[in-house]
Parts: structure tokens; C-alpha cells; sequence
């Protein structure tokens, strides 16, 4: 079994690992832990705990500085952590074999994030429906790169609710934060300018994770020897990776993010096959 | 928007990098007390395994055990419930905010989620 220690420095390396190849949270971390001989569920609701810290850590510096747009985060948020509860809820009872082939299956999910780049920063021309203008679904903030600041209108709150729905479940049956398809949904469904999306996806992935943590710290799942120094290591992790982003060339990024998807996604089938 | 000078959007912020970096402190010292008192083996024993059905009375209970004196348990596990009381405070000052704002839609939604955190940490 794994000391805290080795837990923690672990941490640290899929932290950085994740924040510089745009995968977030535990979706690094928990595999990793699995290969060490963690129990799957106990990596899982770890995981979920985590993330509380590494999205709502990530998200203030763009809270305050108003690209997070909060009146479509808390909409949005209504559904999302209703799918949480159950999600966790499900991975409390079913079986371990069960949550690899799901881990491996939601990782194919990460690669919607490649499709996305190169698309529009902001979407033009939205035509709001009835709901998203009752619900004020608007907003402006300053475009450091584009030097001027980008006034927005979103549309299909109704759908993009139930979208958030189905990412929530997957969230928190898997401990993970489920950024890349919560910010497909952001700008495929509600027409989200591209950091209006990625930065409230972070947001929401704070209330999601404590949704989700909600059902595991008394399912008897949560231990704190193993949650604590994973909380510290991916925290520690994101900030390193964060601040050394901009000293790598994207191609390189790019050719990493896919060998460590397709090796997480290896691992999780195999361990799904001889469990 | 703004309430009384200040902004919900600069409110949340302080909410979440306080929280944060506090609970972060917190469980550092916890950890760094158990480095320096026990076999640092993650070994998934009933004492590490949080217990109770109830979150609010979980985190009363730490700050009580907390009170008789600091164990690496006991600021390990505050570190835990500081963490999760913070995006919770987030909502709750959204909450506030949307009232005193007079935005009903708004606080109703913001309700909703409280209220939905609140059911799901007191009933699991």
C-alpha cells in the first residue's frame, strides 16, 4: 500500500501534468493512485474532495476579475449538482469493475477539447431564446489578448441545463471535475464566448465537486490520510503547471496531452478486464 | 452588480481564495504534524474513514475535539470541513446578495442550490 508521501510527490506530478495538457483535477491523479493499488472508490471520493480545492483555487483570480459570468454558473448549477448527487450516489453501490470501463469510456470525452481549438472566441450574431433573456444571460468582460472588452448574449439555458445535468452524474460517479465536456456544453449549446467558458466551467466545477463530496465523506469511502496530501500534491501541482504553460510550444502540449490520455485510458481498460 | 460598494463577483473571490489557501494551511500543518508523529503509511484504517451521517455536526464535532487539543486527525479533518464550508459560504453570500439586490429570480435560484448542498450534507 502507498505511504503519503509518495501520495503527495504523486500528486504534485499529475497536478502539473494535468494543468499543462488542459486536463484537470483527478482525472490523472485517481488513475495514478489505482496503479499504486488504491482502491478504485477510495481514489474516487479523494478525487472528488480535491477538486473543491483546485477549481475553486483556479476560479477567483477570474471571478474577480468578471470573466466568470456567476448569474449562468448558478443557473446551471441547479443541475449539475442535482447529477453529482446521484452520480456519487450510484458509485457508492455499484460495482468497482463497473467505474473502469466508465473512467476509460468519459476520458474518450477529453478530446472534444482538441475539436475545439480554433474555433471562433466569440460566437457572433446569438439570437437569445425567451428563457435565457428572462433569465438576464448576458455579459461583458475586458479581452486582454483582443484589447477590448467583448459584450455577450447566451441562449438555450434549457438545454444547456440538462447537458450540465448529464455532465454532474458523470462528475460524480467518477470524482473528476468533467471541465472539457462542461465547456463543450458551454459553447456548442449557450453560445459561451471561449474564456467566459472555460473560466465558469472551473466555477461550477467547485459546487459540483462539494455536491459530490457531499454523498462520499459519510459513505465510508472518504479517508482523509489519502484525501489530504492529494488535495495539497494536485493543488500544489496546477499552480507549478499553470506558471510554466506559456515556456512550452503547443505542439509539444499537444503530443503529450494524447500519450497520457490514451495511457490512462489503457490502464483503467486493463485494470476494468483482470479486475 | 454592487451591494453597498462592493460587488458579488469580488465577495466570491475573498470567499474562495480565503477558504482555500486556509484550508490548505491547515491540512499542511496536519499533515506535517503526523510526519513528525506516525508511520506515515496510508493504510485506509476505520480512524482515517470520516464518520456520522451529518456534515454540520461532523464539522461541530472537529472544532470540539479540536478544543481538547490539536491532534493530526483533528486538523487534518478541519482542513477538510474548511474546504468544503467554502464553496457553501459562496452560495450562501449569493444568496444574501440576490436578496438585498432585490433580484428575486436570482436569490430563488441561488436558494435552490443551497438548499439542495444543505439537504444533501445533513441527510447522507
Amino acid at each position: 500500500m502507498v505511504d503519503v508521501i509518495t501520495v503527495l510527490l504523486l500528486s504534485i506530478l499529475a497536478g502539473l501534468l494535468g494543468s499543462l495538457v488542459g486536463l484537470g483535477g483527478s482525472l490523472i491523479t485517481t488513475p495514478a493512485l489505482v496503479a499504486l493499488g488504491v482502491p478504485v472508490k477510495y481514489a474516487i471520493a479523494a478525487g472528488m474532495v480535491t477538486i473543491i480545492a483546485t477549481s475553486s483555487g483556479s476560479a477567483s483570480s477570474y471571478v474577480r476579475e468578471k470573466i466568470v459570468n456567476v448569474k449562468a454558473a448558478m443557473f446551471l448549477e441547479m443541475f449539475t449538482i442535482v447529477g453529482a448527487i446521484a452520480g456519487a450516489s450510484v458509485t457508492s453501490i455499484v460495482p468497482a469493475k463497473l467505474l473502469y470501463f466508465f473512467f476509460a469510456a468519459f476520458l474518450l470525452t477529453s478530446f472534444v477539447g482538441i475539436g475545439r481549438r480554433g474555433r471562433e472566441e466569440v460566437p457572433q450574431a446569438v439570437n437569445q431564446d425567451g428563457l435565457a433573456r428572462w433569465l438576464q444571460l448576458e455579459g461583458s468582460y475586458h479581452d486582454k489578448s483582443l484589447g477590448k472588452d467583448v459584450n455577450y448574449k447566451l441562449t438555450r439555458p434549457a438545454l444547456g441545463g440538462a447537458g450540465m445535468f448529464v455532465a454532474g452524474i458523470a462528475a460524480g460517479m467518477l470524482g473528476i471535475g468533467a471541465g472539457a465536456f462542461k465547456v463543450s456544453i458551454h459553447e456548442l449549446i449557450l453560445k459561451m464566448p471561449s474564456k467566459v467558458s472555460t473560466t465558469t466551467s472551473s466555477f461550477i466545477i467547485g459546487m459540483t465537486a462539494l455536491a459530490g463530496a457531499s454523498v462520499y465523506i459519510f459513505s465510508g469511502l472518504l479517508y482523509l490520510d489519502l484525501a489530504a496530501p492529494m488535495m495539497i500534491g494536485t493543488t500544489l501541482g496546477a499552480f507549478l503547471g499553470g506558471r510554466s504553460l506559456n515556456r512550452i510550444r503547443s505542439s509539444t502540449l499537444h503530443r503529450l496531452f494524447l500519450v497520457v490520455v490514451l495511457l490512462v485510458m489503457v490502464e483503467m481498460l486493463y485494470k476494468g478486464v483482470t479486475a | 452588480m454592487r451591494v453597498r460598494g462592493r460587488d458579488l463577483e469580488t465577495i466570491i473571490s475573498y470567499i474562495l481564495t480565503i477558504g482555500v489557501l486556509v484550508s490548505l494551511a491547515v491540512e499542511g500543518v496536519g499533515l506535517g504534524y503526523y510526519a513528525t508523529t506516525e508511520s506515515l503509511q496510508v493504510d485506509f484504517t476505520s480512524r482515517w474513514q470520516t464518520s456520522g451521517n451529518d456534515f454540520f455536526a461532523y464539522a461541530w464535532g472537529t472544532l470540539l475535539s479540536l478544543g481538547e487539543g490539536a491532534t493530526p486527525l483533528s486538523l487534518i479533518a478541519l482542513g477538510i470541513v474548511l474546504l468544503m464550508v467554502t464553496p457553501y459560504l459562496r452560495v450562501l453570500a449569493s444568496v444574501v446578495y440576490f436578496t438585498v439586490e432585490r433580484n428575486p429570480k436570482y436569490a430563488l435560484i441561488s436558494l435552490f442550490v443551497l438548499s439542495v448542498l444543505t439537504i444533501s450534507l445533513k441527510a447522507h
